[in-house]
């Protein structure tokens, strides 16, 4: 009786899984459907035939480019900024004792923690009041504030697998601290840096919430321009666009695969400290 | 001459005090180790000499040269960690040259240098390989070729076999031994292995509390531990509480027990400590069945106890038993496996052991030996 109720757990367990899946690809799927859409208005699913018009169009409107250029420039700067800040602050927290150390962890992973729109408010206040107007320095100002959290946690997460008397091994030896830390240090902890960079590229390139308070007219990200060109005219560009930020991603997530092991880095990378 | 000299220092971490007045000297090409109990100070006095801890007070000194305010890289210090710390992105070779590398050494003479360290350690054939294609030996091999290869003034070892399975600690103990000797170097090794410290060592310190609690060779800490805790960390031993009375034979006193009959032991080495303990070392006590009637007749005065046998264990080499010589006191006998009859549980015997296998040790109240 107990073995089958446990047999009935597994089979419910395992249709749930499944569900979920589901429930995660459903719209992947419906979205790449209707972006093959050859119909030039906004029908029903299924698409009745397939045409690559709608990825055409998003190929030549300039409105999209524009925002597709900008998102690919911030993504890559603001990644660079936050690797750099998070592996320094990484190393900090991994190697000194200091007062307030736990406190400056949790501050400097709050970003994760405070609601994306908070952030974005704040900072569009935080700028005004400074007088920085230009839409392109607040979008990165924003981004790097967004994606440091990962590029630290990444970075924490590999620093704390290297043994401390690996640099003092170095240190006895006769090396200086700085021949320690690119001798030693920084290769042992290159895979956490890299995931921890190309995190932020992908958070940097998905952001709305933040980028929607820092745009102005010039600069603009993919993703605002898509939801602004969808209030304005609904069709079938977004579904193209938005399939090109899926393959894009996935191109990116089987680059971090082959070089780290995904699995690995996404469960030490954000939730192990 | 003396390489390291450890002159009264002291540290402390917030409110604990992790090395607490220590001095010591260790001499040219001489082996000595710091024996005690994790947190007794030995790795923080390790650390201390090494450089990555600063003394509150007191002065080290290497080779002549006052150590202060000097970093680890600027001391001629090799270390080999209780986890080899082998750089795992490095191979071998790159390892044992890496100390060459970063003391300045000839860039030309290094592939010659590292190679003879190989040889050293028996490694030859191994330069490719990375630590992680190494078994746990081999692994503590490259670590020590890497710290000797730029001949360090003095090698501090972190305990350094602890690590291994005890089949492999024995020879590589071995193997060890004549290394550091075979290049002469001054070594200090920290460990809480008495068999590591007493093997590898010409002279153990023990430590107890941040404090040096002896110091001797490992025969003169064994048979005259200066106190309880020397005698109980070192070695196994059977403990007497009692008085100790006026000599009754040249240098053999009495000693009165509230729960036994008295016993007769050597005159004490310290002898103005208020109140003293016996120690019996269990291999010194010889048992017999109690109805056998050989071995009565020894020559001199003997201690003799009766007891029951409550257990015994049967390790090969050795038979260790426990015998009960009144209801809460048990001794503790090693007797060697020579092939005779073995005393059986419930089996009363006889306990014999003479007044020079005692060690009459001042009692815990006693303040510690400065």
């Amino acid at each position: 009786m107990k073995r089958q109720a446990d047999d009935l757990g597994y089979g419910l367990m395992l249709v749930l899984v499944w569900l979920t899946v589901l429930f995660l690809v459903a719209p992947i799927i419906v979205a790449g459907a209707m972006s093959l859409d050859s119909r030039t208005y906004l029908g029903p699913f299924p698409p009745p035939d397939l045409s690559l018009q709608w990825y055409e169009r998003f190929f030549t409107d300039r409105y999209f480019l524009r925002g597709l250029q900008t998102s690919l420039v911030l993504a890559v700067i603001a990644a660079s900024i936050s690797t750099v800040v998070g592996v320094l602050t990484a190393f900090v927290i991994d190697r000194y004792e200091f007062k307030g150390k736990e406190a400056m962890t949790t501050f400097f992973l709050s970003p994760l923690v405070v609601p994306a729109v908070v952030v974005g408010f704040a900072l569009l206040m935080f700028f005004s009041l400074t007088g920085v107007y230009d839409g392109f320095w607040r979008l990165l100002g924003g981004h790097v504030i967004i994606t440091v959290p990962y590029t630290i946690r990444t970075t924490i997460a590999s620093l704390v697998g290297i043994s401390p008397s690996l640099t003092e091994a170095a240190l006895s030896l006769g090396a200086k601290e700085r021949a320690t830390f690119w001798e030693i240090t920084f290769p042992l902890a290159r895979t956490g840096i890299i995931a921890g960079a190309i995190f932020a590229f992908a958070f940097s390139m998905d952001d709305v919430a933040v980028s929607l308070f820092l745009t102005d007219p010039k600069n603009y990200t993919l993703p605002v321009a898509l939801i602004s060109s969808m209030r304005a005219n609904f069709d079938l560009t977004i579904a193209a666009a938005a399939l090109f930020l899926v393959a894009f991603t996935v191109v990116l997530i089987l680059v971090l695969d082959r070089l780290v092991g995904l699995d690995r880095m996404i469960g030490q990378g954000i939730y192990r400290s | 001459m003396k390489i390291v000299d450890v002159d009264a220092v002291s540290k402390r971490f917030g409110d604990v005090v992790a090395v607490d007045d220590i001095g010591f000297e260790v001499g040219q090409a001489e082996i000595i180790s710091l024996l005690g109990p994790s947190g007794c100070g030995k790795t923080t006095t390790l650390r201390l000499i090494a450089g990555f801890e600063a003394p509150d007070s007191g002065r080290i000194s290497i080779a002549g040269q006052d150590m202060r305010g000097k970093r680890p890289y600027e001391r001629n210090v090799g270390l080999l960690f209780q986890d080899y710390a082998l750089f795992p992105h490095m191979t071998v070779e790159q390892n044992v040259a890496y100390g060459l590398r970063h003391r300045g050494f000839e860039r030309s003479a290094i592939p010659r240098r590292t190679g003879e360290m190989l040889e050293l350690v028996k490694l030859r054939g191994l330069e490719k390989r990375r630590p992680a294609h190494l078994s746990g030996g081999q692994q503590q091999r490259v670590a020590l070729a890497r710290a000797l290869a730029t001949e360090p003034e003095v090698m501090l070892l972190d305990e350094p076999l602890s690590a291994l399975d005890a089949k492999l600690r024995q020879e590589l103990r071995v193997e060890l031994k004549e290394i550091l000797n075979a290049v002469g170097s001054t070594t200090i090794v920290v460990t809480h292995d008495q068999e590591e410290a007493m093997s590898l060592a010409e002279r153990v310190i023990v430590m107890d509390q941040g404090r040096i609690k002896q110091e001797g060779t490992p025969t003169e800490i064994y048979t005259h531990p200066a106190n309880k805790f020397v005698a109980e960390f070192i070695g196994r031993s059977n403990w007497f509480n009692g008085r100790l009375e006026g000599e009754v034979a040249p240098r053999v006193h009495r000693f009165t027990r509230p729960d036994g009959p008295e016993l007769l032991v050597p005159a004490p080495a310290d002898p103005r400590a208020p109140t003293y303990e016996i120690c019996v070392r269990p291999e010194r006590i010889t048992v017999e069945s109690a109805t056998s009637k050989t071995g009565a007749e020894a020559d001199g005065p003997v201690n003799v106890l009766h007891g029951v046998v409550v257990d015994s264990a049967f390790l090969g080499a050795d038979l260790h038993m426990l015998v009960e010589v009144s209801p809460e006191h048990r001794i503790a006998v090693i007797k060697k496996n020579l092939g005779e009859r073995v005393e059986s549980n419930g089996e009363r015997v006889t306990l014999r052991f003479a007044p020079a296998d005692c060690i009459v040790v001042p009692a815990e109240e006693q303040a510690p030996a400065a």
